[in-house]
């Protein structure tokens, strides 16, 4: 097929709304908070240059760095610790085990359902007064340990990371896509050579899909950066700012007026996500095979 | 002796399958447990009394109150979430799949100068915080006068999930042979034509998981309803979760109810088109 004129307008044309959306709400929000986090500004009055005052009074600030502090735990747990469970998963219902198809769909759900609704649904679980959480310690007869789980500072932060870890549909979605993948030959190999299933599992499949498991690892890591809604829901950042975490940090910013802040968090929280990202790649590319 | 040693070495496998298939079975139970007992917790708790809600959190309705669910819809203006959510989602589905399609349609089957830098940026996009995108996304639309407007959501969704949806379009167009399109090309069929008569019918299965997971992503996106309007009858389902929560402070098993209402549409189109959600958010993922 030739490239007449009539192509090529028309490839432009194709072209454009794609980039339009793309370019108005990706490029240039990213361009936008790099050159704005160098301003002061309140939102409504001139922007004043003031360099890097922005990143000095987050990087100052103690709320910020408890912030960027649980994000990484996040991400950290997110990816050394969810993604190896839903791997372990993976490997188990890539066997085929009898319903495998059942648990699948019943892993994958918390994916549909919205982010608020999951934390409203913790919140009952972790309500002070009528939870399911004191609800059960009561039950078997451990109701000293009962307590306000988000209200207190020793409490709030691990109960509102912790629920989502076992959530793993997503992941071993993903890992099990790699899995189906694998030459059925390696596995004939392996087993004349006696290797029992788990050794298969660790000498094989493993190593085969460690592409799908990096992948698995930046996205639970950049998820974990992004956090948001369950902290916005279940805590607001409380107790004593003990649950907050960098995108509240930029939403409280903004409802301060301090929009310079908002922005050098943005920025912050960027880069923050770069570096996990290279950082993960160079960990899995480092060991040869 | 060798026998012998056989004999043991058979048992002990024996052992361990057996291990191994306890091991693998409470696994496999305590995560469908993990995942399901707060779903049906929530269900079951939305058709009791309040009464029996405080009195214990695990006892079952004596009678099934359904009229926590005519309350929830009376009370909170349900129905107008609901359809501002719907439309909202329809639109900027639509908007998005079909942009996606006609980009994917340009990079899948012409070759032009920068078009895999297209891609690639694209595909970055996937990895960027949204999320800390709210000033600029909130001076944008202030500009252009589409504060507190459900336009300012459709228009911003619908760009949010560009780079996925391509992702998805352009794989399925990439494995689809370009011969039907050369015979159509000698018969004198156009550009457009080839798009609209021959690609877009032929990989609807593409188009189908794009818009699945495109319309989940909408009905059940938090932040930026929250962020973008404050109107009332601006509020979409997931604003009014959380607004629920404020609404009925003391009517506990209606908020669940209306709850059970915002959850509902998400599971039946999971359940529906299950197998295109699990394919298009692998193929994003693993080549992403």
């Amino acid at each position: 097929m030739k490239t007449t004129k009539d192509v090529k307008i028309g490839i432009v044309l194709f072209l454009l709304p794609a980039l339009i959306l793309f370019i108005t709400f990706f490029l240039f929000p990213i361009c936008y908070v790099a050159v704005m986090s160098l301003f002061k500004w309140n939102g409504i009055s001139g922007a004043e240059f003031i360099g890097l005052e922005n990143y000095k009074d987050i990087l100052t600030d103690k709320v910020f760095i408890r912030s960027i502090r649980n994000n990484v735990i996040w991400a950290l747990a997110a990816a050394g610790i969810q993604v190896p469970m839903a791997l372990v998963m993976a490997l188990i219902l890539s066997k085929k085990p009898r319903g495998w198809k059942f648990f699948r769909t019943v892993y994958f759900f918390p994916q549909v359902i919205s982010g608020i609704a999951i934390a409203s649904m913790w919140s009952a679980v972790f309500n002070s007064e009528f939870g399911v959480l004191n609800g059960f310690l009561k039950l078997i007869g451990l109701g000293d340990l009962a307590r306000n789980w988000l209200g207190d500072p020793k409490t709030a932060f691990p109960c509102v990371l912790l629920y989502g870890l076992f959530y793993i549909g997503y992941y071993m979605v993903i890992m099990m896509a790699g899995i189906t993948g694998i030459d059925a030959e390696y596995y004939e190999a392996a087993r004349i050579d006696g290797a029992s299933s788990l050794q298969q599992d660790i000498h094989i499949t493993i190593p085969l899909i460690k592409y799908s498991i990096m992948t698995c690892m930046t996205l639970a890591a950049v998820f974990g950066l992004r956090t948001f809604e369950q902290i916005f829901f279940l805590t607001n950042g409380g107790p004593a700012n003990r649950t907050s975490v960098v995108v509240l940090y930029l939403y409280n910013q903004m409802k301060k007026n301090d929009y310079g802040g908002a922005n050098a968090s943005s920025v912050m929280l960027i880069i923050v996500g770069a570096l996990v990202i290279v950082s993960i790649r160079k960990l899995f590319t480092l060991k040869k095979d | 002796m060798s026998e012998k040693k056989q004999e043991k070495e058979i048992q002990t496998t024996a052992a361990s399958k057996i291990l191994g298939g306890i091991i693998r079975w409470v696994l496999i139970i305590f995560f469908a447990f993990y995942t399901l007992f707060p779903l049906l917790w929530l269900f079951i708790t939305s058709l009791k009394t309040n009464a029996e809600y405080f009195d214990s959190p695990f006892s079952l309705p004596a009678v099934p109150q359904f009229i926590n669910y005519i309350n929830a819809v009376s009370q909170a203006n349900l129905g107008r979430m609901i359809f501002n959510s719907i439309t909202v989602a329809i639109v900027a589905t639509v908007i998005n799949v079909l942009a996606a399609a006609m980009a994917s349609y340009a990079i899948s089957r012409f070759n032009f100068k920068g078009k895999e830098l297209i891609f690639a940026l694209f595909s970055a996009g996937i990895m960027v915080p949204l999320n800390a995108m709210m000033v600029p996304y909130y001076t944008i639309f202030s500009k252009v006068g589409l504060l507190d407007s459900l336009n300012s959501l459709r228009i911003l969704y619908a760009a949010i999930g560009i780079p996925i949806s391509t992702f998805i379009i352009r794989g399925f167009m990439d494995s689809f042979p370009m011969e039907i399109e050369e015979a159509a090309y000698v018969d004198g069929c156009g550009f457009f034509g080839r798009f609209f008569r021959i690609l877009l019918p032929l990989t609807r299965t593409g188009l189908v998981t794009a818009a699945t997971f495109q319309f989940i992503t909408c009905w059940n996106e938090f932040v930026y309803a929250n962020l973008l309007t404050s109107a009332p009858e601006n509020k979409t389902i997931q604003i009014g979760i959380r607004y629920f929560t404020n609404q009925f402070t003391t009517d506990y098993v209606s908020m669940y109810a209306a709850i059970v209402v915002a959850i509902v549409p998400s599971i039946v189109i999971y359940m529906l088109f299950q197998e295109q959600i699990i394919s298009g958010l692998t193929a994003g993922a693993v080549k992403g």
